[in-house]
């Protein structure tokens, strides 16, 4: 076999791949183009949509919707207040009233001047350097990819740079008169590169600087641990290490040594510094200091707060059935929206507080019950906005095929967590946001296109195969089927002269009546050019 | 013999562009170097921090890219450039010449001079970028130069570029030896040697990149070689 029939077989599928690719992406960049458009014009209307005609409701189910969408917060003696917002000013501002568990009115008036403390509580990091925000770092620009690096010295100069090594996962640290220090891993500081052990896979940190200097502590957690990393006195603590499940999530309050007037200051005079930390079994281990204390519990999803007198759990529940989980098929979660739409359920808000042999002790509960969804929302299966709608009628029906059995199985990751800077999960999330959803408009353009593609390749076929494939091909990839047949496979007709009816020039033999086709007359001189 | 004298042909073609590209990485790398090395002195990189305040990473305050990281949109365009220039140079100005029988038409395969065009261009690269790149490399790596050196992840990157100037190369060879219209799948190989880079700059992992463009790099040749050994010149 010659070797350019040999590349045929590789070329020509390749090219199909190719273009189709192309063409993907250029009908994806026209769908966001349309709904971005029709996004900018109807987002006031949408708005205005999604809000509840709180009019419509009876006095007592406005009262039960006040009270479910109010804050419950705990004073330190567990007496309980709802704060409803019942406007926003500025800011964090708003204008807030506040009730007791008998519904009386206690206060109104701005929020940040309301009468009553209360308990604070551990909260996720919001400042933190995120798993995602390193792979946004490490991603390669043309400017190149960018290290974490720490810098350490006095007021006026830098003395010490610390520069994190995500593959070896430790630091390694720069003199800036010259020179090498050495490197901090998990098991401390180490002047050879051979001593020092890697801190495990990285998943956030967040970094202050205390009170009392310039130089920044880094609260490191890996996949199994967490470490706290004083880079001025070269200095690593192992806070918590977790032997068989990966920590899930981690919670401060109070543990960093912040000015008054910093964003996130927590008074330390009145709340011990506290870790919360969920490991993927679901357990919830909380460390604390002044004095070092450690506990775990089986809750589902609890706060904790640790004041100088008691530590206190705050914890929420309800009857409704548990979410499905992430990898479930989407009638699944369809018929557990509408389950959880159409019904009030108890809920409840706990207080507890932790006693010395570190077990729960109920302080104080209060329970409500949540208003069922009524009309169109509870209804309505295809919540989208209407250009989303309309647009991914022209989406492949492979999107569907493929978010449904292959990427809530192998990528579930996207749905629930959403991504950043990681090139699948993003394109999964893409196809995921324009997928035509079963739709049956969808399906109608894919046959009509399918009919056109039959129409147009039956006089141009060559083989029986090549034309079932594109048939299939079309009705699977919908608009980017139909152009990619159109680009690969536009030959021109001409009139059979046998039969009379279209054929192909891309076979000798007519597609209808088997007709050779005609061969030139020979001329006088064909034979002096032929030669 | 027909392949070197191919290739003599095909080198004597890149030649001045080559020259450029190396004059303009030259040129481009010293002054870069001189005011990096000025600037290092200086002690301009690192912010400062107050005391008892949260270091906020919403702008990224603990992260910073390598010292010489402004040489890389130059290594970036000029390869990208080089394989601009060359894969017209090859493929797309014969056909406005006329030329293509007259090199076709010759005693010698068409896999011969495709090989020949293709071994040019590599070479083009490897004499006017590669040289340079590790040469910058080696020096700024030395101890006395800068506080923190650029790590081997810099360097690797620096390799990427240049793929990626090939790659370039490979989807302008590709659109040139298109017969279709050029509103219709002419420009398909050059859109997808777009979207290759725009793949590889949003990707984190170095395994992944090069896999995107070892994989990409077979699609073109693959189609290269085929257009080229049946289309009729």
């Amino acid at each position: 076999m010659k070797i350019k029939n040999k590349f045929q077989y590789i070329a020509k599928p390749v090219k199909v791949f190719m273009t189709v690719l192309i063409i993907l992406l250029a009908v994806s960049i026209v769908q966001g183009i349309f709904i971005e458009i029709e996004r900018s014009y109807t987002r006031k209307n949408q708005y205005k949509a999604e809000e509840k005609p709180e009019a419509n409701l009876s006095q007592e189910e406005q009262r039960q919707e006040r009270i479910r969408r109010s804050l419950k917060e705990f004073l330190p003696d567990g007496t309980i207040h709802l704060i409803d917002r019942v406007e926003h000013i500025s800011g964090r501002r708003d204008k807030v009233q506040i009730y007791d568990t008998n519904d009386n009115l206690l206060w109104e008036g701005q929020s940040d001047k309301k009468p009553y403390e209360y308990l604070s509580w551990a909260e996720q990091l919001r400042s933190d350097f995120s798993q995602q925000d390193m792979k946004r770092t490490q991603a390669i620009t043309p400017g190149f990819s960018r290290y974490i690096e720490i810098p350490v010295g006095l007021e006026g100069s830098i003395e010490q740079i610390w520069r994190y090594h995500p593959g070896a996962q430790y630091f390694k640290g720069y003199d800036t008169r010259g020179g090498e220090i050495g490197y901090i891993g998990s098991n401390g500081f180490t002047e050879s590169k051979s001593k020092a052990s890697a801190f495990g896979k990285f998943r956030q940190f967040t970094a202050w600087c205390p009170a009392d200097s310039f130089n920044p502590i880094l609260l490191l957690q890996t996949q199994k641990s967490i470490y706290q990393i004083n880079f001025e006195k070269k200095d690593v603590e192992l806070l918590f290490e977790s032997t068989d499940t990966d920590i899930r999530m981690i919670r401060l309050h109070a543990w960093r040594s912040l000015s008054p007037d910093a964003e996130e200051y927590i008074d330390r005079q009145k709340y011990r510094p506290l870790i919360q930390i969920q490991t993927n079994d679901r357990k919830q281990h909380l460390i604390l200091q002044e004095p070092k204390e450690q506990f775990s519990f089986n809750l589902r999803s609890p706060s904790f707060s640790a004041t100088k007198q008691a530590i206190f759990v705050r914890n929420y529940g309800s009857d409704m059935p548990p979410v499905p989980d992430i990898k479930s098929s989407e009638k699944v979660i369809e018929k557990w929206t509408e389950e959880v739409q159409k019904k009030s359920w108890n809920m409840w808000t706990e207080l507890y507080k932790v006693n010395n042999q570190g077990n729960l002790e109920l302080v104080n509960r209060y329970n409500y019950t949540s208003s069922p969804v009524s009309g169109p929302a509870a209804k309505n299966r295809d919540p989208r906005p209407a250009g989303q709608r309309y647009v991914s009628q022209f989406s492949p029906l492979m999107y569907d095929l493929f978010i449904r059995y292959v990427a809530i199985r192998f990528w579930p990751r996207p749905f629930g967590y959403g991504s950043g800077n990681d090139f699948f999960y993003d394109l999964v999330l893409i196809i995921d946001y324009i997928r035509p959803h079963s739709s049956i408009i969808n399906r109608i353009l894919s046959a009509l296109m399918m009919v056109y593609v039959f129409w147009h390749g039956w006089p141009r076929r060559t083989s029986w195969g090549g034309f079932v494939f594109w048939l299939i091909f079309t009705g699977l990839l919908n608009i980017a089927g139909l152009l990619t047949y159109l680009a690969l496979n536009h030959t021109a007709v001409i009139k059979c002269p046998v039969c009379g009816r279209r054929r192909g020039l891309a076979q000798v033999n007519c597609v209808r009546c088997k007709t050779q086709l005609p061969a030139p007359e020979r001329g006088k001189l064909d034979l002096i050019f032929s030669a | 013999m027909r392949f070197s004298s191919l290739l003599k042909k095909e080198l004597r073609e890149c030649l001045p562009w080559m020259l450029l590209a190396a004059i303009v990485f030259i040129a481009v790398t010293s002054v870069l170097l001189r005011i990096e090395t000025y600037n290092e002195n200086n002690d301009y990189r690192y912010s400062r921090f107050s005391p008892g305040t949260v270091i906020s990473n919403s702008h990224y305050n603990l992260t910073n890219y390598p010292t010489m990281n402004e040489i890389g949109p130059w290594l970036f365009v000029l390869s990208v450039g080089l394989g601009l220039v060359l894969g017209i140079r090859q493929f797309w100005i014969p056909n406005f010449t006329r030329t293509w029988p007259f090199l076709i038409h010759r005693s010698v395969s068409r896999i011969t001079i495709l090989a020949a065009k293709l071994t040019a261009t590599s070479m083009a690269f490897v004499i006017s970028i590669v040289p340079i790149w590790i040469g910058i490399y080696w020096y700024v790596t030395r101890p006395e130069v800068f506080t923190v050196p650029p790590p081997l992840r810099f360097f690797i990157e620096g390799w990427i570029f240049i793929i990626l100037g090939f790659v370039t190369y490979l989807g302008t060879a590709l659109s040139g030896l298109s017969t279709a219209k050029w509103y219709t799948t002419k420009i398909f190989g050059l859109a997808f040697a777009a979207v290759v880079m725009l793949t590889t700059f949003s990707q984190w992992s170095l395994v992944w990149i090069f896999t995107v463009i070892a994989v990409s790099t077979a699609i073109l040749l693959s189609q290269i070689f085929q257009t080229f050994l049946r289309r009729e010149f």
